[in-house]
């Protein structure tokens, strides 16, 4: 796509994000669209490390899980104030990340999923056993909104909380676009295409990718502070390997290594299986067979089919 | 004799119990082309592993500047000044020539990676000086005219002197050339001998592997050969090319 296509899609993707509530008129979907919009986060994250650095990650909902128990955490125990624990939330896992990528860095393709599929294996473990802290499998409720009671923002308010997850999905997007643009994000390319060649060019490897799998988590932690506060209700169950591997299909079916690609992706991974609903207990077994036969046939996923056609049809034209 | 960029001192390197290299000692001045020859299996691309830092050496010392570089990382050692080329064609397949080579010389700049996210006024004085020097390599070795194709799409012999474009674009002191005129036909050797010669008068120093002795005849100043794993001679090409030693266990009488 031009230059100049593609800001068009940009900025019809924002006036229909914009204007979404108003076209809504079934509430569940107005609730659907806000959890896409923490998915689109999550996923953004996760094209960091999976879409543009190579390396799949299955750890991605542990992130969220971290987040989403961060912010609960320090606002129950310290009485910090909401719009701080949400902030805190990606730092923390951003830490968690800092100190588990340097070691599982090291190791390449599968054997880097597998240890970060362990982590989030741990990290779930953790949350389920650690009740004195976690609350165990029954969780923590009660989780405060943002804004103060009686404030001009009412963010119990469904409309509301939507807006609010869309100015920071935009924000995250836009700053995942320059990250890819800058010299870091052309490291990070080189490293999926050829990263014994990275080493030899000067290039210190191990640290853009950690860079990558902090940033996926920063962005994780964010999207599970964001779910906290908005389902008001956590626990275990949403942040184990089902979820991490969500993460990795909304990448790879919006168009892995594409900036609109993870916001494709995380609506599909949020509303196909409520649209397979009608398939009753075959639903989960339709899911899957979808996601394969999309990955089979849209390796470059939704994004890359759309530009592709795009391409195709202004060349016609011209 | 000036001052030498790359200073070898009993260099040793066994692969379990094959001794790859063994007590070898040679230096690269400031400005020199030094050839390294020998038979196949006789140490030569396991010694520019070995001096870039593919692989630990099992003993001896390496110096580049004066400075001891043989436990440094592999990208550490090209900031130093070193920089490589490999055998065989490696390249970053999706990016254009341009990208690729604009990449090698990041290396070079002082800002910090993540002023480039935001774009610092600092940040683009110093890209646009590294645009300048990409152009002027992308001409040295002959790519200006595909600096904007995707490398993927350029000929195997651009491909080969696209390595030698990113290695020069880290500003090395030394350069290091891996059979650079492998699968080059003669028009495309004049035209690898002429760049080696130009980045010799840059004042980079080059140290070239190669099989092909009319090449490396005509363009080194000195020559090193080496036969399972030790060097067995050393001198000017016309020295070389008259040593029994070295007819005997590599060029034989017809050079």
């Amino acid at each position: 796509m031009t230059f100049s296509a593609k800001h068009l899609v940009y900025g019809a993707a924002l006036i229909g994000f914009a204007l979404l509530p108003q076209l809504i008129t079934v509430k569940y979907y107005l609730h659907l669209s806000v959890l896409a919009l923490v998915w689109v986060i999550a996923a953004q994250g996760q094209n960091l490390i999976q879409g543009y650095t190579g390396y799949v990650s299955i750890v991605q909902a542990g992130f969220m899980g971290i987040g989403a128990y961060s912010t609960t955490l320090l606002g129950l125990h310290y009485n910090l104030p909401v719009w701080l624990t949400i902030l805190l939330a990606p730092v923390v896992s951003a830490l968690f990340a800092l100190c588990t990528g340097y070691p599982s860095l090291r190791v390449k393709g599968h054997y880097f999923a597998i240890v970060t599929l362990a982590f989030n294996l741990v990290i779930f473990i953790v949350l389920m056993n650690y009740s004195e802290l976690t609350g165990g499998e029954a969780g923590i409720t009660g989780i405060p909104k943002p804004g103060s009671k009686g404030g001009w923002l009412n963010f119990a308010n469904r409309e509301v909380y939507y807006y609010f997850v869309l100015i920071i999905a935009v924000l995250m997007t836009s700053l995942a676009g320059l990250i890819v643009r800058s010299r870091i994000g052309q490291a990070l390319l080189a490293i999926r295409q050829n990263e014994t060649l990275v080493g030899a060019i000067g290039i210190a490897a191990w640290k853009y990718k950690l860079f990558a799998f902090v940033a996926a988590a920063m962005y994780a932690g964010l999207a599970g502070a964001l779910y906290a506060h908005y389902q008001s209700f956590i626990n275990p169950d949403v942040f184990g390997l089902a979820q991490s591997l969500d993460a990795i299909l909304a990448v790879i079916i919006g168009g892995s290594g594409t900036i609109l690609g993870p916001v494709i992706g995380a609506f599909v991974v949020v509303f196909l299986p409520e649209y397979l609903r009608f398939a009753d207990s075959f639903r989960l077994i339709l899911y899957g067979l979808v996601l394969v036969l999309a990955t089979i046939f849209m390796p470059r996923g939704i994004a890359g089919v759309t530009s592709d056609l795009w391409t195709r049809l202004t060349r016609r034209a011209a | 004799m000036t001052v030498a960029v790359l200073e070898v001192d009993q260099l040793c390197k066994s692969f379990g119990g094959v001794h790859a290299i063994r007590n070898l000692s040679f230096s690269v001045a400031a400005g020199e082309i030094l050839g390294l020859i020998g038979p196949n299996g006789s140490g030569k691309s396991t010694t520019v592993n070995a001096l870039a830092g593919v692989f630990p050496v099992t003993s001896g010392t390496i110096l580049l500047g004066g400075a001891h570089v043989q436990d440094l990382p592999e990208y550490e050692r090209v900031s130093m000044g070193l920089a490589r080329t490999f055998q065989t064609a490696s390249a970053f397949s999706e990016f254009t020539v341009r990208e690729q080579v604009a990449l090698g010389g990041s290396v070079t700049l002082k800002s910090h990676p993540v002023s480039s996210i935001f774009g610092t006024g600092r940040h683009r004085e110093e890209t646009e000086a590294l645009d300048a020097r990409v152009r002027d390599i992308l001409e040295l070795t002959g790519l200006d005219s595909v600096a904007n194709q995707t490398i993927g799409t350029i000929s195997s012999a651009q491909q080969r002197f696209l390595m030698i474009a990113t290695a020069l674009s880290a500003g090395p002191r030394i350069l290091l050339l891996d059979e650079p005129a492998a699968g080059l036909v003669s028009s495309e050797r004049q035209m690898l001998s002429d760049m080696i010669k130009a980045i010799r008068d840059r004042g980079i120093s080059v140290l070239v592997i190669e099989h092909h002795m009319a090449l490396i005849m005509e363009v080194c100043d000195r020559i090193v050969v080496l036969n399972f794993g030790s060097k067995i001679a050393e001198g000017t090409p016309s020295e070389i090319r008259n040593n029994r030693a070295v007819i005997d266990a590599y060029l034989g009488e017809a050079v």
